[in-house]
């Protein structure tokens, strides 16, 4: 099972004089437990371009298929799941139980199973279980947004895609955020990031996605993201370049705090080992 | 991402350029005559009007059809209640109900005047910037005693012009809601109850907020209300002093 992205083109008001072009005919493929970063600056279509993986948008040339069924089909909204950018405006329900069971029982879940789904999907949010029947109006920022994450992993989808997750996260709900990605990623679920935070989510992804002006610019893995010039980096990137310049022989590649600690004890002759905490 | 529903197309033609209270004069003599004629020969004229006003602004016809398009299920009940209820000359049978050629002519003529009035609010507020509008209206609402009344005719004019502005916000919330409720499974021709609930509740909640954040924004740049000037200092050109006459006339003939 993979996405296949063909051609896709989409213009906005098509057919009036403020006809914008806002996708020219991408094409890429997402393989199933891959880890995407999708990046690229406002404006050049990165959420024009997810909603047409779950058929939100249909495509005006081109075509989005998973795995050969085409993405505006009903019953694929399931297994993709998508996360607009500040998702916590989405909730509504009386209690944070009746907003995360909301997907799953549009798709026919009842009772118990339904019960033991939103549990489930609380727990690998990053919730704990007793705010189930509380109102979601009375939590956090923050916390809400958690509450709107486990809505869309209530539905178990085999997709996840999310908009800008962290934007205006504090750190303790971006760590929650964070390990609940690192978690999905054991369970083979595929994960589509859009961000411009690069320095976050590099180290997740195995494929990266440029966007400019609606066309794919760069596709690759994150490696060789770093090789092309033209984008922006991640500053321990440009921190490593930076040691380099300055004669230290550390390799430049480099976008995660384990590596480079790796890398930069390597050089000083250090025997400390990388603790994550 | 554009809704085009009664907001502004910036641009430079003779209706852009007219006073703002020209404008909403002529709106309101148009109104009158809408509201007051009946037959269909002047409403062809008013579309005629319409359409040389709108070639002349260069304006896209479709964004008129766009502002007319979500208020057609009630022109069409308007329409069906006057064709099926009106008593006179028999057309048709619908089941126990009949179809008149009276209710037919009153309907139509009642819709058509509902959609010319939305047809030319919408020509004002598509050549009108918000804030000229607002200023528009605080002159045209400040020789009124409304003071007396507690009212001020700038915190009149300005609520207008901020609701104005609220209505294409809104419809944006309202597009992300529903994307994010459909892609969480929500069928909306199948369930619109569960619908109803699930979109209106986020988003009488971020119109709440909204309201509270632009107030904050407001007040936090001193705004007051009384006393205030206007960046757009309003003058009356020859084209603006020939039209209210054109107006006076207008009125004049309608109801004497």
């Amino acid at each position: 099972m993979s996405i296949e992205v063909k051609d896709l083109s989409f213009f906005y008001n098509k057919g009036t004089s403020l006809e914008k072009k806002a996708l020219d005919k991408v094409s890429f493929s997402i393989v199933k437990g891959e880890f995407v970063l999708i990046t690229g600056e406002v404006g050049s279509g990165k959420s024009t371009l997810i909603r047409h993986l779950n058929g939100l948008l249909k495509p005006h040339s081109g075509s989005v298929k998973v795995s050969g069924i085409n993405s505006t089909n009903r019953e694929l909204r399931s297994k993709i799941g998508l996360l607009m950018q500040y998702p916590q405006r989405q909730l509504f329900g009386k209690t944070v139980f009746e907003d995360v069971a909301f997907g799953p029982s549009n798709f026919g879940l009842k009772d118990d199973e339904l019960k033991e789904r939103v549990n489930e999907s609380l727990l690998l949010a990053g919730l704990c279980r007793d705010i189930a029947d509380i109102s979601p109006f009375s939590l956090s920022g923050g916390q809400m947004r958690l509450v709107a994450l486990a809505g869309v992993l209530s539905m178990r989808p085999e997709y996840l895609i999310l908009d800008e997750p962290t934007s205006g996260l504090d750190p303790e709900n971006k760590a929650s955020l964070f390990s609940t990605l690192k978690k999905l990623q054991t369970t083979g679920i595929s994960v589509i990031i859009v961000s411009h935070q690069i320095d976050d989510f590099l180290p997740f992804a195995n494929k990266v996605l440029f966007l400019k002006n609606g066309c794919v610019d760069f596709i690759g893995s994150p490696e060789e993201y770093l090789q092309s010039v033209s984008s922006p980096i991640p500053e321990l990137t440009s921190l490593m370049k930076e040691l380099q310049n300055c004669g230290f022989e550390v390799a430049s590649d480099i976008y995660s705090v384990e590596d480079a600690f790796n890398e930069i004890t390597r050089v000083l002759g250090s025997k400390e080992v990388y603790k994550d905490e | 991402m554009n809704d085009l529903f009664l907001s502004f197309v910036p641009g430079k033609s003779f209706l852009h350029r007219l006073d703002p209270r020209t404008k909403v004069l002529g709106l309101m003599a148009v109104s009158f005559c809408i509201l007051k004629v009946s037959s269909f020969e002047i409403m062809a004229l008013m579309a005629i009007i319409f359409a040389i006003l709108v070639i002349a602004c260069h304006l896209p016809f479709l964004h008129f059809v766009r502002s007319v398009r979500p208020m057609l299920p009630f022109f069409t009940f308007i329409f069906l209640m006057q064709l099926l209820f009106t008593e006179g000359t028999h057309l048709f049978d619908f089941g126990l109900l009949k179809g008149t050629y009276e209710g037919f002519l009153l309907g139509s003529i009642l819709a058509l005047r509902f959609i010319f009035l939305i047809l030319f609010a919408a020509l004002i507020t598509a050549t009108t910037s918000p804030s000229g509008i607002t200023s528009g209206i605080e002159r045209l609402l400040r020789p009124l005693p409304l003071k007396y009344l507690g009212i001020s005719s700038h915190d009149l004019a300005m609520m207008m012009s901020l609701s104005l502005y609220f209505v294409p916000m809104l419809f944006d919330s309202f597009r992300d809601l529903r994307d994010a409720q459909i892609s969480r499974g929500l069928d909306i021709r199948k369930e619109p109850v569960k619908a109803i609930m699930s979109l209106t509740v986020p988003l009488v909640r971020m119109a709440l907020r909204s309201v509270d954040e632009v107030a904050l924004a407001m007040e936090s740049r001193c705004y007051t209300g009384e006393g205030r000037s206007s960046m757009y200092v309003l003058e009356f050109r020859s084209l603006d002093y020939a039209l209210l006459v054109f107006y006076c006339v207008l009125l004049f003939l309608l109801y004497i």
